[in-house]
């Protein structure tokens, strides 16, 4: 079953009087603990593709379904819960509260959904810092913190409500390649651990071979989807 | 449950934490919200403090909580005089009729009958004194006393005068030779100075044990009457029931001399009045000294400070009004005593050179010169114009346009407890409400139209109104206990203080409280029982006044003071404008550094809605944000306006310098309490303005959408 339903979606910007069409009739399915790479160039609509998938944007034309829920059809409200729910966030630049320690940015969506004591937050941040080879540095703000370690604490900071659903745009562009192949790894052991679905964008070819499938997208077209390393069979685009 | 409070800790978290990043904003904003709890705190304890100040001062001195006086006046009420003299009232014809109409009202406590006018009272001079003293020794002698302590003291103040009137004539001719006169005017200063020269001679001296009380008789009516300085000066009184007075206003008291005996005419001069023009010079700029020295911390060692070197100069120069004032045996008597307590230094000068030695004071030696001054000197001396026991003449231009005079005993001085000092209250000095009546000189309808009829009889035209009213009395002179009405005119001005009207005997004359009551008054002052209930009895008090017909306007106590309420109002408007435009400052500065503070964290508002907060959560995180700072700054500059509060009172208040301030603050200083409203008051809208401040960059980060925070540079 997949937990991502993409139908015909087209996606268009307004740059002043001119239409700058992002997405263009694409058509995508993603299962259920697939860890899938969106590969394409620059400008070619990734970004564009991950924003709708995340329910932080909607698109102009077809649906999006998450989760089994029609996005378009959700209000404000709905989407930020849906966000807070079921999705986790990894972002190319962290995006880490500064003013919180490692030990907070992990707990703060924990706090935003309510309902865990006290204690039950703190044993699961701590044991996800640990997973993710950061518990060290627990007590650490951002700002003391490496790019690598950052990244991992992001990860962290996504997948804390175990969420079906994890997305990361570009999350090893501010990296050097070694972290970056380091964080993927990362990544994917949470995929295989929990069987969380990653979806994250990339233009690196060696970042993309971590990944379960590829799905090439240009010019706001898929291109092609294609499975790596005898991988779960996967769905052909279009 | 636990959650939403965890929420609210991260959130409060978040907040201090920013706070404390943005350390130069953070400071900016909070000192700004510091300085306005500061400033509320402060300002609005020192506004009440004088609010409390100035109804105290006022309702204990003349105001009372109400005031009624007659509607069909042109101008308002004004108790401690307006800035363009008394106002135009017009007269309450019968106050009985008031007092027993506005008693009956619930809450009234009391009525008291009020005048308030000014006039011009003759304070007589040194000669005056002199020729008093002398006369009381002539009239020992004439009685028989032939004691050599008599004859010495008699051949004594024969010298004063003698000198006195040399010292006049030196005066004159040096007046006489600047002008030179023309007509009437020149014939008549040419028989004084005959007069005058006669006096001053050999032969009249020679004479004087001949006839003593035909030489004393000419020196009283001829000569005093020529030397006019210090011959009359302004008084400003408020005419009433004296004993109704003192029972109504708790402030009043008698400072030196005693209580207007009940249904007696006299007058309590008020003490700072006294103070200010009735005292010797010399000892109102000692006292001026002290003062300064032990209350304002003022040294004469402090060349800068002009006032206080001026005065010590002043007192060294001008001892001629205490030489005048001592006859040959007193002159010696204070001479000697001076020397004995100022030391070997000053064993052979004469009194002069003593009085100035006397008067050269500085730091180390001032508290014993004042000593001295008072212990040693100032028995011997006149120290005030007019004196508990006097006798003044009083005279004011009367409705009709002459002017009447009344002659009265002075008392007493009276002063007002903790407002001592302020010539506001104590400018004023308590006159009885039957001689008032005299000197305002109302005629009621039936009276006017008599002396119109009467003129009418006479049938001439050019007869003086002076001349009508004579007719009326009776002809002759003025009648006994009756005003005494003349042409305004300087001299007859004069001649009250020196010659009093034959058989004028103001001690002897009483009046029953009928008398008293029944009558003309200006104004009336009601006394509550409770205060609080001030505008509901002002409405009952109108309502009554109304029914009854008696065409009277009702004011409160603050309204009635004229301008010292008007200045309390002003004090009070500029605080609030003053704070307003403050706050409004502060308002936009804060809204800018917050909205610049949004900008900068548009990445993170956004991750934080990509991440699941809701857009409530990132207004209220703002939200927070600024009322925390509101909040913590708010308290401390509460705090601080609090602590300066007490600072001030612990310094001993702030200072009276003037009189105005000295009746505001009802006592020499104006010691702030601090009010707990005000302290809320404050917090309150410190709050309340961070808040208003911050909502607008808290509304823009609530419309921060989660793509921005997707937004990267690169
Ligand atoms: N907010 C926007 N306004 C206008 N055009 C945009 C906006 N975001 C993206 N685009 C355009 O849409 C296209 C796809 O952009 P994007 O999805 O960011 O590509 P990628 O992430 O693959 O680099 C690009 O041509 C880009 O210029
Ligand atoms: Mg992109």
């Amino acid at each position: 079953m997949s937990i991502v339903s993409i139908r015909n979606v087209s996606k268009d910007y307004m740059l002043g009087k001119t239409v700058v069409p992002a997405l263009r009739g694409v058509s995508l399915e993603i299962e259920k603990g697939e860890f899938l790479s969106l590969a394409g160039p620059s400008g070619s609509g990734k970004t564009t593709l991950l924003n709708l998938v995340g329910c932080v944007d909607t698109p102009t034309a077809g649906t999006v379904v998450v989760d089994g829920r029609d996005t378009s059809r959700l209000s404000e409200r709905a989407l930020t819960e849906l966000r807070l729910r079921t999705i986790g966030f990894i972002f190319q630049s962290f995006n880490l509260v500064q003013v919180l320690s490692v030990f907070q940015n992990v707990e703060f969506p924990l706090l935003l959904q309510g309902g865990l004591g006290r204690r039950e937050r703190r044993d699961r941040v701590l044991a996800l810092l640990d997973a993710v080879g950061i518990g060290s540095h627990a007590r650490h703000r951002p700002s003391e913190l490496s790019g690598g370690q950052r990244q991992r604490v992001a990860v962290a900071r996504a997948l804390v409500t175990r969420p079906a659903l994890v997305l990361a745009d570009e999350p090893t562009a501010n990296l050097d390649s070694k972290t970056g192949a380091n964080l993927i790894d990362l990544m994917k052991e949470m995929n295989r651990r929990d069987g969380t679905t990653f979806v994250f964008s990339t233009h690196d070819p060696k970042v993309m071979s971590h990944a379960s499938a590829i799905v090439r997208i240009a010019d706001g077209q898929l291109v092609g989807r294609e499975a790596v390393g005898g991988d779960a069979a996967a769905a052909e685009g279009r | 449950m636990s959650a939403r409070t965890d929420a609210l800790r991260v959130l409060l978290r978040i907040a201090f934490r920013n706070l404390a990043a943005a350390r130069v904003r953070t400071a900016i904003i909070g000192a700004i919200v510091l300085g306005g709890a500061f400033l509320v705190v402060l300002g609005s304890s020192l506004m009440d403090s004088i609010d409390r100040g100035m109804r105290t001062s006022i309702q204990g001195s003349l105001g009372g909580q109400l005031q009624v006086y007659s509607a069909a006046s042109k101008d308002p009420l004004e108790l401690y005089g307006g800035l363009r003299g008394e106002p135009q009232l017009e007269p309450i014809e019968d106050f009985s009729r008031v007092k027993e109409v506005l008693s009956r009202v619930p809450n009234v406590k009391a009525v008291v009958p009020m005048g308030i006018d000014q006039a011009m009272v003759a304070t007589g001079n040194v000669i005056d004194v002199a020729l008093e003293r002398l006369r009381a020794d002539v009239r020992r002698l004439e009685e028989g006393d032939r004691s050599p302590e008599a004859l010495r003291g008699y051949e004594a103040r024969k010298a004063h005068v003698r000198r006195l009137v040399g010292l006049l004539r030196d005066e004159l001719g040096q007046a006489l030779a600047i002008v030179d006169l023309e007509g009437r005017e020149a014939e008549e200063r040419r028989r004084e100075w005959a007069d005058l020269t006669n006096a001053a001679s050999d032969g009249f001296w020679a004479g004087f044990d001949g006839d003593r009380y035909g030489h004393l008789e000419l020196l009283e009516n001829r000569i005093a009457r020529l030397s006019m300085d210090g011959s009359f000066t302004f008084i400003r009184y408020v005419g009433t029931d004296p004993d109704a007075f003192f029972r109504a206003f708790e402030l009043a008291q008698v400072a030196k001399g005693e209580m207007i005996p009940k249904g007696h005419r006299g007058i309590l001069v008020g003490k700072q009045y006294a103070e200010e023009w009735l005292k010797l010079k010399n000892a109102r700029r000692l006292d001026l000294i002290k003062d300064a020295r032990d209350r304002r911390g003022r040294r004469l060692a402090d060349a800068k400070d002009e006032e206080l070197q001026r005065w010590v100069r002043e007192n060294q120069r001008g001892t001629k009004d205490i030489l005048q004032q001592l006859d040959p045996l007193q002159a010696e008597e204070a001479a000697r005593r001076l020397r004995a307590a100022l030391g070997s230094e000053a064993a052979g000068e004469d009194l002069p050179a003593l009085l100035a030695r006397l008067f050269r004071v500085d730091d180390a030696n001032f508290d014993a010169r004042y000593r001295i001054f008072y212990d040693q000197l100032a028995p011997l001396l006149r120290l005030y114009l007019i004196d508990v026991g006097d006798t003044i003449t009083i005279k004011a231009p009367a409705k009709s346009g002459y002017f009447n005079s009344v002659n009265v005993k002075v008392y007493g001085f009276i002063q007002f407890r903790q407002i001592e000092r302020s010539g506001i209250a104590g400018m004023t000095s308590v006159l009885d409400l039957l001689s008032f009546r005299d000197l305002y000189g109302y005629m009621t309808k039936e009276r006017a139209a008599e002396i119109a009829r009467l003129k009418g009889a006479v049938g001439a035209k050019e007869l003086a109104r002076e001349d009508a009213e004579a007719a009326l009395f009776g002809g002759g002179g003025p009648l006994e206990g009756r005003a005494a009405t003349a042409r305004i005119d300087e001299r007859s001005l004069l001649e009250g203080a020196r010659a009093p009207g034959p058989a004028q005997d103001p001690a002897a004359r009483t009046y029953t409280q009928e008398e008293l009551d029944r009558g003309v008054a200006l104004n009336a002052a009601l006394v509550l029982h409770d205060p609080a209930k001030l505008e509901a009895t002002r409405r009952d008090v109108q309502a009554a006044a109304d029914r009854a017909g008696l065409g009277l306007r009702v004011v409160d106590w603050h309204a009635a003071s004229g301008v010292v309420g008007q200045f309390v109002t002003t004090l009070r408007i500029v605080l609030y404008v003053s704070l307003l435009v403050f706050f409004g400052v502060a308002l936009v500065i804060v809204n800018n550094a917050m909205v610049m503070a949004t900008l900068q964290r548009v990445t993170e508002i956004g991750t934080m809605r990509a991440i699941g907060a809701q857009r409530r959560f990132v207004l209220v995180m703002l939200l927070v944000e600024t009322a925390t700072v509101g909040l913590a700054f708010g308290l401390a500059g509460a705090a601080l306006g609090g602590a300066a509060v007490w600072l001030v009172r612990a310094a001993g208040g702030i200072p009276a310098t003037n009189d105005m301030l000295n009746f505001l603050f009802a006592g020499p200083a104006l010691r702030p309490v601090l009010g707990g409203a005000s302290v809320v008051v404050s917090l309150v809208i410190v709050v309340v303005v961070s808040v208003l401040s911050g909502l607008y960059p808290a509304l823009l980060a609530m419309r921060v959408t989660p793509v921005e925070a997707m937004a990267t540079e690169d």
